[in-house]
């Protein structure tokens, strides 16, 4: 509040209007309180809001049309989804997969736990798949050996192949993460478009290039104690064995997440991605899936309120031409390279954004850097997407991704291994991403 | 009756401060509660977390923590400190009751247990033990002496009990009390609390009083001969020491290693503490040895 009162007092830059300046200030103070959270999540949110209204941003019926939209209807179903399927206990059967698929041999089911991890993390979010892959994971440490000193690098192999599988994966279609939607939305205000399979086929096969490479950096980063797992692999498969058997109720569970993931992909278009989230909610609900009171309960509606925020600025900073402004000053700053090495400017945006993934949420990150670096080049949507996936690089802290964070709250892996192994795949998959981005889509254009 | 929390952090380093804790609560036939405090969630993924943490519950898996408070529990049985019982009517596993704001109190598997209350907590570790305290309404948390100084500083600083931090405490030293006084009014507390704690430890005390100027005023003679009559009453063997000079300065060079120091909080208010600092503070952040500032 400090800091935004001090640079109010400033006299408004050259080239930006006052409405831009004021918003600028209200992002800058807004990131400063996300990041050190000293009041509650949706306070902040309400901040956003209220300050947009009284320093004359928009209206209040602007403020409120920016606040929600498909993105927003999208996070909020997706995070009841996601609640839903946890409830569902499908671990338990992904287990058996993982373990059928891969083997005793460490290497592969490293292998295994990383692409797993990834292919679901596609469909039903990160979290979704962290929450889901790391009793499983820790079944295997624990089989394996009761005395955490003995298993530290198998432990840190197998939950960051959980957690960086998952940030992999979330990239590679529209409904792996709430960031992907939001860069749609953008793009619609671009007056630009891009379908579901067209996201997939755009960016799934840097999936698939990231999961072997991550893998290795995983192995040869946290040695693992043991080349098999024998022991642990077959009291596994016993402990699930044990589970109940998949019964009706649990297909149609299944069914209806198919009929939803069916929609994304055929219907999004046509409805939008949050509307089809919302309808899965509302069928786990009919059917008696889940209960109100589960989903309340485990949804966090101030994270909802703070997305819907984030996204209000981001379409107030391409309102006010603050994004325009901000974009113009990259340009101006870096022009004499960009125009040399036209991939620089993709290098630019991947710093930018992996940078404030890492401090940030990463749909807040791609909502506020979206419109300024759509405004950065000509090729909007090629530098859309390149933001879009950079959001996901969220490797270097335990609190940069839900995923990071799920992995990290199991006590098994500590702050420092994120560092060891955080900016091994960190600079990896930014160096990846700006090299497949000048040469895939090239070629496919 | 009076009511103790000792904080404990992990295995490796918990077993002194235990030690210590016990040991005060018998001397004040206090209730004790341990609490450990776990990383704190940051508000995005705490959801998030929560289900994933559900999730393991179903594997069977405890929370982070409840091994260390396990681990405590089980030492404290082990050492003769409390007596717990087996019974089949208890929880079938681990059990977390939570009771709101990052807080859950921890039941063991089949075990009743009255002698000790378990308490998990995730967050800021000033924050939460704050909070707990404040609470609980403790009179005096216990606490091991951390590689962080600046965590024992800032707990000194914001938590409403005395605090004994747990600071280099070796179990096979012969340990002597150092009891510091002066004028203030967190004497009379000190002097109440250093006979509990020399009577507790079985140990003699030396009773300090320290001036800046060559001369000891009446409220300074006072207290030290206070101190020493209650000492004498009970039957501690005490004397009487009198220095000159900087008064955290010489606490430490009295106390070196082989003392508890126990001494009254500073009457400053918080600002001018966090600006210039205090006593207190200062013979926390400096010494080697155990210290006990009540308040």
């Amino acid at each position: 509040m400090v800091v935004g009162f001090i640079l109010s007092l400033l006299p408004t830059p050259s080239g930006l209007s006052l409405e831009g300046y004021r918003i600028i200030i209200i992002v800058i103070t807004a990131l400063m309180m996300i990041i050190t959270e000293p009041i509650p999540l949706p306070a902040i949110a309400i901040y956003i809001l209220v300050f947009e209204v009284i320093l004359g941003i928009n209206d209040a019926d602007g403020i409120a049309h920016s606040f929600m939209n498909d993105a927003v209807f999208f996070i909020m179903g997706s995070l009841m989804l996601s609640v839903a399927i946890i409830k569902q206990g499908w671990d338990k059967r992904i287990a058996l997969g993982i373990i059928a698929l891969t083997g005793h041999k460490t290497k592969n089911i490293v292998f295994g736990f990383t692409a797993i991890s990834a292919l679901l993390s596609s469909f039903i979010g990160e979290h979704t798949v962290a929450a889901l892959m790391l009793p499983i994971g820790m079944t295997l440490i624990r089989f394996t050996s009761q005395d955490k000193e003995k298993v530290r690098g198998l432990s840190a192999v197998l939950l960051f192949a959980i957690a960086y599988g998952a940030l992999i994966g979330s990239i590679g279609t529209p409904s792996g993460g709430g960031r992907n939607v939001i860069m749609m939305s953008y793009f619609r205000e671009f007056g630009l478009s891009i379908s579901y399979i067209e996201w997939m086929i755009l960016v799934y096969p840097l999936v698939l290039i990231q999961i072997p490479i991550i893998s290795w950096i995983l192995i040869k980063s946290f040695v693992p104690e043991y080349d098999h797992l024998d022991t642990g692999v077959r009291k596994l498969v016993v402990q699930v064995a044990k589970s109940p058997e998949m019964t009706g109720r649990n297909t149609v569970a299944a069914f209806i997440f198919l009929l939803v993931f069916l929609g994304w992909v055929f219907l999004s278009e046509f409805f939008g991605l949050g509307t089809i989230a919302l309808s899965g909610v509302f069928l786990y609900l009919v059917a008696g899936f889940v209960k109100w009171d589960d989903l309340s309960k485990n949804t966090h509606w101030g994270v909802i309120l703070l997305f819907g925020a984030t996204i209000s600025l981001g379409a107030n900073i391409k309102e006010t031409g603050a994004a325009l402004w901000l974009a113009q000053n990259v340009v101006h700053l870096f022009g004499i390279w960009m125009d040399s090495f036209p991939f620089i400017v993709d290098g630019i945006v991947v710093i930018m954004t992996t940078t404030l993934a890492n401090v940030l949420s990463s749909s807040a990150t791609v909502a506020v850097l979206g419109p300024i670096t759509l405004n950065l080049g000509e090729n909007s949507m090629h530098l859309g997407l390149v933001t879009a996936i950079a959001s996901a690089f969220g490797y270097f802290t335990a609190v940069a991704a839900p995923a990071c964070t799920i992995v990290y709250s199991s006590g098994l892996v500590t702050a420092k291994d994120f560092l060891k192994v955080g900016w091994k795949a960190g600079i990896v998959s930014m160096v990846l991403l700006v090299l497949y981005a000048n040469t895939y889509w090239l070629l496919i254009n | 009756m009076m009511k103790i929390l000792i904080a404990i952090g992990s295995k490796e380093y918990s077993a002194p401060t235990l030690r210590v804790g016990m040991k005060i609560a018998k001397a004040l036939n206090a209730s004790t509660t341990i609490v450990d405090v776990g990383e704190k969630v940051s508000k995005f993924n705490a959801k998030v977390v929560g289900l994933a943490q559900e999730r393991m519950d179903s594997w069977e898996f405890d929370r982070p923590g409840i091994d260390v408070l396990e681990w405590a529990f089980n030492f404290l049985a082990e050492n003769n400190y409390i007596s717990p019982k087996m019974v089949d009517a208890g929880f079938p596993k681990n059990t977390l009751v939570d009771t709101g704001g990052n807080r859950s109190e921890v039941y063991l598997k089949g075990t009743v247990c009255e002698d000790v209350q378990l308490i998990l907590r995730n967050g800021n570790i000033i924050e939460e033990l704050r909070n707990e305290v404040k609470s609980g309404k403790y009179d005096v948390t216990i606490i091991g002496g951390s590689g962080e100084r600046r965590m024992a500083h800032d707990l000194v600083q914001y938590i409403d009990s005395s605090i004994f931090v747990v600071n280099q405490f070796n179990p096979n030293q012969t340990y002597r009390l150092l009891l510091a006084v002066d004028d203030s009014t967190g004497t009379k507390g000190a002097i109440k609390f250093g006979v509990r704690v020399a009577q507790a430890f079985n140990i003699d005390v030396d009773i300090l009083t320290v001036s800046k100027v060559d001369t000891f005023g009446k409220g300074y003679k006072g207290a030290a001969e206070r101190a020493g009559k209650m000492m004498g009453r009970i039957g501690i063997n005490y004397q009487n020491l009198y220095r000159v000079g900087e008064p955290s300065e010489m606490i430490k060079k009295e106390a070196g290693d082989n003392h508890i120091i126990v001494m009254g909080a500073s009457s400053k208010n918080p600002l001018m503490k966090f600006f210039k600092g205090s006593k207190p503070l200062k013979v926390m952040e400096d010494c080697h040895c155990p210290v006990l500032i009540v308040k």
